[in-house]
């Protein structure tokens, strides 16, 4: 059994000794028991019914919404000569950069043998595809006419007699966010069979074991059907790194293979992947802060695992801001009036106020994590994941706006006013995002209770 | 243990399947695994709530071939997502482009003069099929190898199994294993460390599912064929009565269309007394740029002629339209010929860049007909003549301008030609509609300048075809009168 540990900071390094990434001395059945709790509890605590209630009220929100924009058309949106691209792309860019944290952490960190992931897995998994559900929502609607969605795909038709065209990045982005969702769901779903087992095994209500017992499939942690899984995880961590890289290296394609000044660089697609990471880390640092506080998960989720999350942040930020400061410096040497333009104006231009925000948001406020009062203090870093996030939903705004709004005809400029369907649908958007995360919380492991036994030390460890 | 019949492996209600062994911690599960496995143990399996690592060699698990069965799907998928967008964006092979195929064909989409199928460009989509199906390979390959979803497996039965998935271990050496025996294997298990140990029986009483469903099941399935059947038949048949719109579209709008009655009824009365979706212009209001008071100008009339005669004008004659020819022959107009200008309008000066621009009016629009040198040898003239010759078609020759009639300044004055140009005349058509007034005289000071020059102008005809101008020219010769019909051989 795991020795008892009396340490409770865990975020100081000793070469002599790893540090523990389980505390107050929990054994197998003890991490059992903490994961299960959550579910088991009779009643969910009162604060979770209090956020459940505030999401589906902002769900109901983005829902009439979307049926105004059904009923009305996308001329409900601000999007207008020029900016035809407005708040939808914006927020579909952000969500998906969201989205990005979970597949990076359950793939990425799994293939560097990152053990501190186990116990943020599976909330991050969680939280991607929910973000990528916000996020297929926008460019879903923004289609015009919904009920043709499968005019995306090259599906066998008559009536329509034509096929898409496989040259354009929009297309790229309907395969790539597609596979992303697909082998998202798919790699979250696997993950977390084992868990659903538990589960099963631990029901009492016959609705409960019914629901689980199908969703486990019959698990019983045969070792040969582990040897096969743990094999399986692999390649699928294998093939979810590429694909998360590619996924924001397409979405950067929509803005890149265009000719807008702004847009047309080759540094987008790894100023957006790092971004990317960026935003998906500070949501998942804003949604486990809350969630661990909650539940009681501390021994879990301990500060060692936030500490990283936080210098990943920063490092992150960094890439960003380098990026920014390259776009200027690329812009200045390329020597084409256009370009060069269209980064002056973004500082100091109309939009002046949403670059700055972006700065300070992005680059500026995470620097405050080279203190390390600063990344171990759970309610502080919350607060600067939060303007993270504002700063990265900015970034996307102020690459889709000002390149839009100042394009090459002095006559076509103009400045970009929102409806108040674009600004309610971005609040609805989190409505459903906390909806879907809420019941996740309630119904799913929270934790991934066997890979976290499977780093936890043994006795012959010591 | 198991409280029932320890010394029969199966009796009427249950059958053994094999004993299972718990243990406390992962080390004891492998030390156990191992020796079962030296004890000559086959049929043995393990369980754990988390992989445990060493247990593989000890079972001796042999390594999956998941990964190759991953690797076949992506070569494959290489092909197929490179094989969709060639076909589905019109990829050709030699002759063959997949656009002509006759199901599904492919669609060309021709952007910016790039070629239809260039790699590039197909590398995103191609590398997303291959991740998509290689995480299908995965996923349930994987299931399928372990012979999962199993939704009934008599180890739940065990209540002690329920911390496999929790925090104890088990190993379970199965009957079917040859060196099984009920008494000898649980002494070794003992042996090995077991903390407890169970019988694994499988329920031999389980209800069967009744025979008569599998048939009820088979048979609604196909039911449910019949609807999506009935849909894809209506879809590939003609039908009498209007398709069925799901979703409208933009197929009806409150629009009026030209030339329609409206669709704004008030009380069901339309709500113009004239009931056309149309509005005419207010009386006596002229459009913008249409206004043509300047005769000479836009008809080609002298601005102080009064007409003496009643008008039975060429313009009115070729705006009856079909049948003029017949009408014209019947009652040949009396024509008055003072009536047109015979010098160009104030507003159009010649020169040389005039005729240029005469040049290529001409060769636009009379050349098909008239020919390059108007000598009447147009290849829409040879064809439709060649044609007329074998009854295929009702032609009548086009003049050439270099007949007398044409060129006669008195007979066919600048007014004349130009009126002739804008209203047509015998079965020529008229070209007022698609030429602007000022290249119409530009086209007037082309043909005078072409008649004056003979019938080889240097410009339009170059040195080797010299030969087929010579027949041309027969050609003309032979259709003697303008507006001689050339008839159908019988």
């Amino acid at each position: 059994m795991a020795t008892v540990n009396p340490i409770l900071d865990n975020t100081y390094d000793d070469a002599g000794e790893r540090s523990p990434l389980i505390l107050g001395g929990l054994d197998y059945a003890g991490v059992t028991d903490e994961v299960c709790g959550i579910w088991e509890a009779d009643k969910p605590p009162k604060i979770w019914f209090v956020v459940l209630g505030a999401a589906i009220s902002l769900l109901m929100v983005l829902g009439g919404c979307v049926g105004h924009l059904l009923m009305d058309g996308v001329g409900v949106w601000g999007n207008n000569n020029p900016a035809y691209w407005g708040w939808p792309i914006v927020n579909f860019v952000f969500w998906v950069g969201i989205g990005h944290a979970g597949t990076l952490i359950s793939a990425i960190l799994f293939l560097f043998r990152q053990n501190w992931r186990t116990s943020i897995n599976r909330a991050a998994e969680a939280m991607t595809i929910f973000a990528v559900v916000c996020a297929g929502l926008f460019p879903g609607v923004h289609i015009g006419r919904v009920w043709v969605f499968y005019w995306l795909f090259p599906i066998p038709t008559e009536h329509l007699a034509m096929w898409p065209n496989f040259r354009s990045p929009l297309l790229w982005d309907v395969f790539a966010v597609s596979t992303y969702a697909t082998v998202s769901i798919l790699f979250w779903y696997m993950g977390m069979v084992p868990d659903i087992a538990t589960f099963r095994d631990r029901c009492t209500s016959k609705i409960g074991k019914f629901v689980y017992g199908l969703l486990s499939l019959g698990w019983t942690g045969s070792a040969r059907a582990w040897h096969r899984y743990e094999i399986a995880y692999t390649i699928l961590a294998a093939l979810a790194t590429p694909l998360v890289l590619s996924v924001h290296t397409i979405v950067s394609f929509d803005f890149a293979v265009s000719q807008v000044p702004g847009w047309h660089t080759t540094i987008f697609p790894p100023y957006f992947v790092a971004g990317a990471i960026f935003s998906g880390f500070a949501m998942v640092v804003t949604l486990l802060v809350p969630v661990r506080k909650l539940y009681g998960l501390e021994n879990l989720i301990t500060i060692r695992h936030l500490e990283n999350m936080n210098k990943i942040i920063m490092a992150t930020g960094m890439m960003v801001g380098t990026a920014y400061g390259i776009e200027f410096f690329i812009a200045w040497y390329s020597g084409v009036p256009y370009e060069s333009y269209a980064f002056y104006n973004r500082a100091f231009g109309n939009y002046w106020w949403a670059y700055w925000i972006m700065v300070s948001c992005n680059v500026l406020i995470p620097q405050v994590f080279w203190i390390k009062w600063c990344r171990t203090t759970p309610w502080f870093m919350v607060i600067i994941c939060v303007f993270v996030n504002i700063g990265m939903w900015f970034e996307r705004f102020v690459i889709t706006i000002t390149s839009l709004c100042r394009d090459f005809v002095p006559s076509s400029w103009a400045y970009f006013h929102p409806t108040w369907v674009d600004i309610m649908m971005l609040i609805g958007s989190f409505g459903l995002f906390f909806t879907l995360f809420t019941l996740f919380c309630r119904y799913l492991p929270v934790i991934a209770m066997a890979e976290v036994k499977g780093v936890m030390p043994r006795p012959e460890d010591h | 243990m198991a409280e029932e019949n320890k010394n029969s492996n199966t009796d009427e209600n249950s059958k053994l399947i094999g004993l299972v062994a718990q243990f406390d911690d992962p080390e004891s599960l492998v030390q156990a695994c191992d020796q079962a496995r030296q004890a000559g143990y086959t049929k043995t399996d393990a369980f754990s709530p988390f992989p445990v690592h060493g247990i593989d060699p000890a079972l001796g698990i042999k390594r999956t071939i998941l990964p190759f069965i991953v690797l076949g799907i992506a070569v494959g998928a290489v092909f197929i997502g490179l094989g969709m967008q060639w076909y589905t964006n019109g990829g050709s092979l030699g002759e063959f482009s997949t656009d002509e195929s006759p199901v599904f064909p492919g669609y060309r989409f021709k952007i910016s003069g790039k070629p239809y199928f260039s790699l590039p460009a197909n590398i995103p989509v191609t590398f997303e099929v291959i991740v998509l199906s290689s995480a299908f390979a995965t996923f349930f390959g994987m299931w399928f190898l372990n012979k999962l979803p199993m939704l009934s497996n008599p180890l739940h039965r065990i209540s002690r199994f329920k911390r496999a998935t929790n925090d104890k271990f088990f190993l379970m050496i199965e009957q079917a294993d040859e060196q099984f025996d009920r008494g000898s294997t649980e002494a070794q298990l003992n042996e090995w460390g077991a903390v407890s140990i169970d019988e694994c029986r499988k329920d031999l009483t389980d209800h069967n599912l009744p025979s008569w469903l599998r048939l009820v099941a088979l048979m609604g399935a196909i039911l449910l064929l019949l609807p999506p059947v009935a849909i894809f038949r209506a879809m590939g048949m003609t039908s009498r009565a209007p398709r069925l719109h799901v979703v409208p579209d933009m197929d009806w709008q409150d629009k009026s269309k030209t030339q329609t009655l409206s669709p704004i009824m008030m009380n069901d009365r339309y709500l113009f007394a004239d009931e056309r979706a149309m509005r005419a212009p207010v009386d006596g209001s002229i459009a913008r740029g249409q206004l043509d008071a300047d005769t000479e100008l836009y008809q080609g009339i002298k601005s102080d002629y009064v007409p003496t005669v009643s008008l039975t004008t060429p313009q009115g004659a070729v705006r009856t339209g079909l049948g003029t020819q017949d009408e014209a022959e019947a009652t040949p107009p009396v024509e008055d010929v003072s009536m047109y200008v015979t010098e160009f309008p104030k507003e159009i000066t010649v020169d040389e860049a005039l005729l240029q621009r005469g040049q290529v009016r001409f060769n636009i629009y009379c050349a098909a007909c008239h020919g390059y040198a108007a000598n009447g040898d147009g290849l829409v003239n040879q064809r439709a003549v060649a044609l007329a010759a074998t009854g295929k078609a009702q032609w009548t020759s086009a003049k050439s301008l270099h007949d007398a009639t044409v060129s006669d300044a008195a007979k066919n004055p600048l007014g004349r030609i130009f009126e002739t140009i804008s209203n047509g005349r015998g079965t020529m058509g008229p070209y007022g509609a698609q030429i602007p007034t000022a290249d119409r005289w530009a086209i007037v000071a082309y043909v005078k300048a072409l008649q004056e020059t003979g019938i080889k102008p240097v410009l339009a005809v170059s040195d080797d075809e010299d030969g087929d101008d010579a027949e041309a020219n027969d050609t003309t010769e032979a259709a003697t009168t303008p507006e001689d019909k050339t008839q159908p051989t019988p």
